[in-house]
């Protein structure tokens, strides 16, 4: 389209607020076939998939040239193959068949094998590792926090050595699978304000943490004793117990109160006055059983004990 | 040329013009700065202070309703007002309802921002305006396509100029959009909330049908209309070729309809539904084009202007991102391209190198031809127009890179298995590949927002030196 020709073409002869025009070109032949061309390709793509509703159905798309084939199971668990024209849900079981057929060898070995073994099988902790950083960190991480550290007032920490359900394999997966429901009741309607003190300085003097001598004295006994009875859930040593998933109140790990970030005593103090004043009814972690499968769970049992640390 | 020279301002309603083109700037400040802190809440989210009112979730649709409804909508209710007046040299058809017009879609504006902080919305994209104020935006879009075809009948030559075809099917088709996707039971008379009379997939797919046909009608084809009036104006030259106005102008109507679809490939809708979405999404790809290449040829001859005239150039580049992004939309709505785009950040790019490139440049080029002429006057600085522009174009670009290498990553993330079928990235992978990525586009919005702001300035001081007779009415 040369420049120097432009004014020899006509205008329609209509002008609009002065000086508006238009010429009369005729329509780009390369946009005109531009055009052309994206209705041949249109009526391709007809061909490879379903596309124009007739009645209650559809074109399905040409047969042969768009067919799928998978493996589906059925309800009473046969595995079945199927052949059908190109859909969405057919696409989706092409590829779970080809993602599952890579993982079942070692998802069945999980699944057969005690923990034991498969800790010690180094191929299969391969595949343990890569599903379960994946597993872990779409699941577990939103509240453990990525590679698991925890974080205080929140989540527990799963990478070191204080396990308040306990930390051998069976006792991961039972949480795991059912979920746990931590619960301390509020003390604001039996203790009065001094005396939640003097629990707290005894609290904090288990864990060699700076505390008031003489009101950690006064609290030792409210602990101990049927007022406050503490030692009825943390056990007469402070230490917690399991079956309960009551903190050991004597490692210097927090969960609740965050005394490693308090920079004065009072400010620990304050802390733990506050869950001792209002309980606790947050520790909720759900049950994992209805939305992962059980080889899943196992393989995540294995892989918070391994390769997190529960075994420490 | 008959006609010359007997218009003159006093003919002509140029008030309820002003007012629209201030708030077109006011809006276009407004929401690119929302824009930018939504952007950088993405990238340091510590920005959201746990205040619910400024989360990204609820500034998020400020950000879209101030910049589309606000900016956008401003600047066509002022360029149509003006350009229908110019073209068919007859006043508005009432006065009084034109500023009703502005007043009402200044309130839905205003209504809707603050519904959406306070967080009423009823969840539709670019639609979240509950019932009250849906209501109101029917009143107003009834009064805007009576003074618009009122004045259309007033019209002393027997040709409609082309723009006014593309302002009035965008009337037309958001009058359409607007009420369809917004059919709903309220609860209670006193209560905000109401039920939808779609449900499921049928009901994202109405929903859909809007958003997609807001794109197309209220993004594309109303900025064509502007795009139509002053590319010639300012270039001082005839429209390319009438024909292709024609056949481009009626081939959009006729498949933009039908693409909607397109934005609900691989859910639960029907895949023949989601078929003919892609392919009317492929064919529509030269009538988009057609635009362009309408604009762009409209040039030809006088193609030193682009070096000289730095409004011009605004209009031009806003015609090659419009090309651009009629581009690769098409190709985003296939199939298997989709499936690696769809929810990634390569959708906010291709929406940004359109709202950006296209909406908003070609509104700067336009309000800089218009707002001299408002207010019978010069340009305070064209140097400041030439710094806006490459202020506005860096911007653009470091938006769209960013945004398409964070999109195709997380899509390459997402769909990454290892050798044992295992999926190889978290989500949370992904989120933290993105962060570079997410600054990099906050640093493209401040470049764009500068540009705004720096226009803000320039026109100000363009219309303090103005003189505006007052309007007989």
């Amino acid at each position: 389209m040369s420049q120097e020709n432009k004014n020899s073409v006509q205008t329609t002869g209509h002008v609009w607020d002065d000086d508006l025009q238009e010429l009369t070109n005729p329509l780009p032949r390369w946009w005109i076939w531009g055009f052309y061309i994206t209705f041949t390709f249109a009526v391709v793509y007809w061909l490879f998939y379903p596309a124009w509703p007739i009645g209650g159905s559809y074109t399905k798309g040409v047969p042969g040239f768009n067919s799928v084939t998978y493996t589906a199971t059925t309800v009473d668990g046969k595995q079945v193959k199927k052949t059908t024209h190109w859909n969405m849900r057919s696409q989706f079981m092409v590829d779970m068949n080809e993602l599952t057929a890579l993982q079942k060898k070692y998802f069945d070995k999980v699944a057969s094998m005690s923990y034991e073994d498969v800790s010690k099988d180094a191929e299969l902790m391969q595949f343990v590792n890569s599903a379960g950083k994946t597993l872990f960190s779409d699941n577990c991480a939103p509240c453990h926090q990525a590679g698991g550290q925890g974080k205080i007032g929140f989540s527990p920490n799963l990478t070191d050595d204080n396990w308040m359900y306990g930390g051998t394999y069976d006792q991961i997966h039972t949480t795991i699978e059912g979920g746990r429901r931590g619960y301390m009741p509020p003390f604001s309607q039996v203790l009065n304000d001094e005396q939640i003190t003097q629990l707290a300085n005894y609290v904090l003097s288990l864990s060699s943490e700076p505390h008031d001598p003489v009101a950690a004295k006064a609290g030792d006994a409210l602990f101990h004793g049927e007022g406050a009875a503490c030692y009825y859930c943390h056990g007469p040593d402070g230490k917690g117990k399991i079956q309960l998933g009551s903190a050991n109140l004597t490692d210097k790990i927090w969960l609740w109160a965050n005394i490693p970030a308090d920079k004065t005593q009072e400010d620990k103090v304050n802390d733990i006055k506050n869950v001792i004043y209002n309980g606790l009814a947050k520790g909720v972690m759900p049950n994992w059983n209805v939305r992962l499968k059980p080889e899943q769970i196992k393989l995540l049992t294995v892989y918070v004990h391994d390769s997190l640390g529960g075994g420490k | 040329m008959a006609t010359a020279n007997v218009t003159n301002n006093e003919q002509y309603n140029y008030e309820v013009i002003r007012k629209f083109t201030i708030m077109t700037l006011v809006w276009g400040a407004i929401g690119m700065f929302v824009g930018l802190y939504i952007a950088s809440e993405l990238a340091f989210p510590v920005l959201n202070f746990d205040i619910p009112y400024i989360t990204f979730g609820r500034l998020r649709p400020v950000h879209t309703g101030a910049v589309i409804f606000g900016f956008g909508g401003s600047a066509l209710f002022a360029t149509s007002y003006y350009v229908v007046q110019r073209t068919c040299q007859a006043r508005l058809f009432s006065d009084g309802m034109a500023n009703f017009t502005f007043w009402g879609w200044q309130t839905v504006i205003v209504c809707a921002a603050l519904g959406d902080v306070l967080g009423y919305s009823q969840g539709r994209e670019y639609a979240e305006m509950e019932w009250p104020i849906d209501i109101l935006i029917e009143i107003v879009w009834v009064v805007y396509l009576t003074v618009f075809v009122g004045t259309l009948m007033r019209r002393k030559q027997p040709h409609i100029y082309v723009a006014n075809w593309f302002y009035l099917a965008f009337i037309l088709a958001t009058a359409l959009l607007h009420t369809f996707n917004n059919l709903a039971v309220p609860i209670s008379l006193f209560s905000m909330k109401s039920y939808s009379l779609f449900s499921g997939a049928q009901d994202a797919m109405i929903q859909w049908w809007y958003g997609h046909n807001a794109v197309g009608f209220f993004l594309t084809a109303a900025f064509l209309g502007m795009m139509y009036y002053f590319v010639p104006k300012q270039a001082g030259r005839p429209v390319y070729s009438y024909r292709l106005s024609v056949l481009h102008f009626w081939a959009i109507i006729f498949l933009y309809m039908w693409a909607g679809a397109h934005h609900l490939h691989w859910t639960a809708i029907p895949d023949w539904t989601s078929t003919l979405a892609a392919t009317f999404s492929i064919m529509l790809l030269l009538p988009s084009w057609g635009g362009m290449v309408n604009g762009i040829m409209t040039l030809s001859g006088a193609w030193d202007k682009l070096r000289t005239d730095p409004i011009m150039r605004f209009l031009i580049v806003a015609l090659s991102f419009y090309g651009m992004s009629t581009f690769e939309g098409p190709m985003m709505s296939l199939k298997d391209v989709n499936a690696l785009s769809h929810y990634t950040d390569w959708t906010i790019g291709h929406v940004h190198s359109g709202a950006l490139g296209w909406v908003a440049m070609i509104t700067f080029g336009s309000l800089y031809h218009l707002i001299p002429k408002l207010w019978n006057t010069k340009v305070f600085s064209l140097r400041l127009i030439n710094i806006h522009f490459w202020l506005a174009t860096i911007g653009i670009l470091l938006y769209i890179t960013a945004m398409w290498i964070s999109g195709i990553m997380q899509g390459l993330m997402w769909r990454a298995f290892d050798d044992y079928g295992n999926l190889q990235y978290a989500f949370i992978e992904s989120v933290a590949a993105a962060h570079n990525l997410y600054i990099m586009r906050a640093v493209g919005g401040l470049f764009f927002l500068s540009g705004m702001i720096l226009m803000g300035y320039n026109m100000f001081m363009t219309i303090r030196s103005g003189n505006v007779e007052q309007t007989p009415n």
